[in-house]
């Protein structure tokens, strides 16, 4: 007997005979000519297009993201995976390593939880005192607020430049970037700890319309260009010492040299002693 | 756009990784680095390998010590259990259909890998009180892992049978829960107690016949695959 057919809906796409579908648009003639790669990006995370002025905005903020020495831990990855010499298994490492990770893209979609749920605190008021008390029950609950600090300097520069940009575009004045603001303020005060670009990025594709979960997957895109740098160079080095570093690179700090039960039960059985182990280092 | 400055190759250029200060070298906590490696303080080439069966060697990895006999026989039954995972799963269906697009070996491995990950991920998140039951034991295990039908019972009771075959101690409660509760109570009493424990052992089980499934597929023989399985209908959201 033939089983039912299985079925299930999807919004995104459709193979046509001479044009394709895709999230409502007819690709060749709506999309192709006309919709850039960042559009085309928020396009399959939000599955709407988006005004011109806004997809410049995710322009500027993939710019302004690039922080891409190959020294910093996610890239590194990409590039210890490119030291076997494929790009693309390097690529999906260093994709794979943004799963919940407390750096890179998961960074952004934790700062817009908290900013959605400070914002919704605030009901539309940024009185400082008030602002104030919602961040402290914050910190008080979760010890830590994610989108601030800035390792390694005083302030994040990628937010400045960012900040400058937004401005440029007149975005500034937007509920969630304001209550971004208004919380940085706090967080100073409370944490001693500068907002960085996440917490920004957040605010802008909030005021977007976007929500937390799409926010995560749209940076996933605006940082995909960093580690496509590391997969492509990495995995074109001629045989990259990372491959195998050298044994002196490497310090042991596991257990000390030992037998197996089966090996001292064999020795014994032999009438060897048990006690004289290799030690690690020989 | 402002004018700037051009680049100046010849500058020394400075950032906070240039103003701090970090280890020298890589830490290695488990695997000795060289040519005579050994695995947790045990000599692999001339201790290991004539005494111990890979069974040992993955429950040595994950927990730093080797199993006494009566656990190695329960971890290899279990294992064994877990082994097989059906093309019907998306872990074995998403490395076949990396094979049959032609990717390379190392890539279709790499797919099968994380395929199983996920699947062991969920696998874990759906049996979390049980686990939590596990760590405190009171009463009898959680009403939802108990096995409801004549064919979840028959499994576990495979599984008690083949223990008590190998002379091992079984617990009354596992034969009376589901397949996959059942198996996740040995290994938990064998020792793997964590959830990295649990699901490096059921990914390390499966692997191999994932990516069986998945060498078995022609290459490129698209019209083979039944593409329509599910059949996506495209909705228009207004």
């Amino acid at each position: 007997m033939t089983p039912p057919r299985l079925g299930e809906e999807t919004a995104s796409a459709h193979w046509g005979w001479d044009e394709h579908r895709y999230f409502g648009h007819r690709v060749f003639a709506e999309l192709t000519g006309s919709e850039s790669l960042a559009g085309l990006m928020a396009l399959s995370i939000t599955g709407r297009r988006l005004p011109a002025d806004l997809v410049g905005v995710l322009d500027d903020a993939a710019a302004a993201l690039t922080l891409a020495d190959p020294r910093i831990w996610p890239l590194k990855l990409t590039r210890v995976v490119a030291s076997y010499g494929s790009m693309i298994p390097a690529l999906c490492a260093g994709l794979l390593m943004e799963d919940e990770a407390r750096i890179g893209p998961w960074a952004f979609l934790e700062a817009a939880k908290v900013l959605v749920e400070i914002h919704r605190e605030l009901d539309g008021s940024l009185e400082p005192g008030r602002v104030r008390a919602a961040v402290e029950a914050h910190i008080r609950k979760h010890q830590f607020v994610w989108g601030f600090g800035t390792p390694f300097r005083p302030k994040d520069e990628r937010l400045v430049a960012f900040k400058s940009c937004i401005e440029r575009r007149g975005k500034q004045s937007l509920p969630y970037f304001r209550t971004m603001e208004a919380m940085a303020d706090a967080v100073r005060e409370l944490r001693h700890a500068e907002p960085n670009i996440g917490i920004a990025l957040a605010a802008t594709l909030l005021d977007m319309g976007l929500s937390p979960a799409q926010v995560g997957a749209l940076v996933v895109a605006l940082m995909q260009h960093m580690f496509f740098a590391h997969a492509v160079e990495g995995a074109a080095a001629e045989r990259s010492l990372l491959r195998e570093l050298p044994a002196e690179y490497v310090t042991y700090r596991g257990r000390e040299a030992r037998l197996s039960p089966l090996a001292a039960r064999e020795r014994a059985a032999n009438g060897e002693s048990t006690s004289k182990t290799k030690t690690a280092a020989e | 756009m402002p004018p700037v400055a051009p680049l100046d190759p010849t500058f020394e250029l400075e950032g906070p990784l240039e103003s701090a200060t970090f280890p020298e070298t890589l830490s290695a906590r488990v695997v000795t680095p060289g040519d005579a490696p050994r695995l947790h303080g045990y000599d692999v080439e001339g201790d290991l390998a004539r005494h111990y069966d890979p069974t040992d060697i993955l429950f040595l990895s994950l927990t730093g010590e080797l199993p006494p006999p009566e656990i190695s026989a329960a971890l290899r039954i279990a294992l064994t259990f877990l082994a097989p995972v059906s093309i019907a799963h998306a872990s074995v269906h998403a490395a076949t259909l990396a094979r049959l697009c032609g990717t390379t070996t190392s890539s279709t491995l790499g797919i099968a890998a994380i395929g199983l990950a996920e699947q062991a991920r969920v696998l874990l998140d759906e049996h979390a009180d049980l686990l939590a039951w596990l760590a405190r034991p009171q009463g009898a295990p959680p009403e939802a892992y108990r096995a409801v039908n004549p064919d979840q019972r028959a499994s576990g009771e495979r599984l008690r049978r083949a223990l008590v075959t190998a002379g091992l101690a079984v617990p009354d409660f596992v034969a009376g829960l589901k397949r996959d509760a059942a198996l996740l109570c040995v290994l938990f009493r064998c020792g793997l107690t964590r959830v990295e424990q649990l699901e490096a052992a059921i990914v390390s089980a499966r692997l191999p016949s994932a990516f069986a499934e998945a060498l078995t597929e022609t290459v490129v023989d698209f019209a083979h695959y039944p593409i329509k399985l599910p059949d996506y209908r495209y909705r228009e959201t207004p």
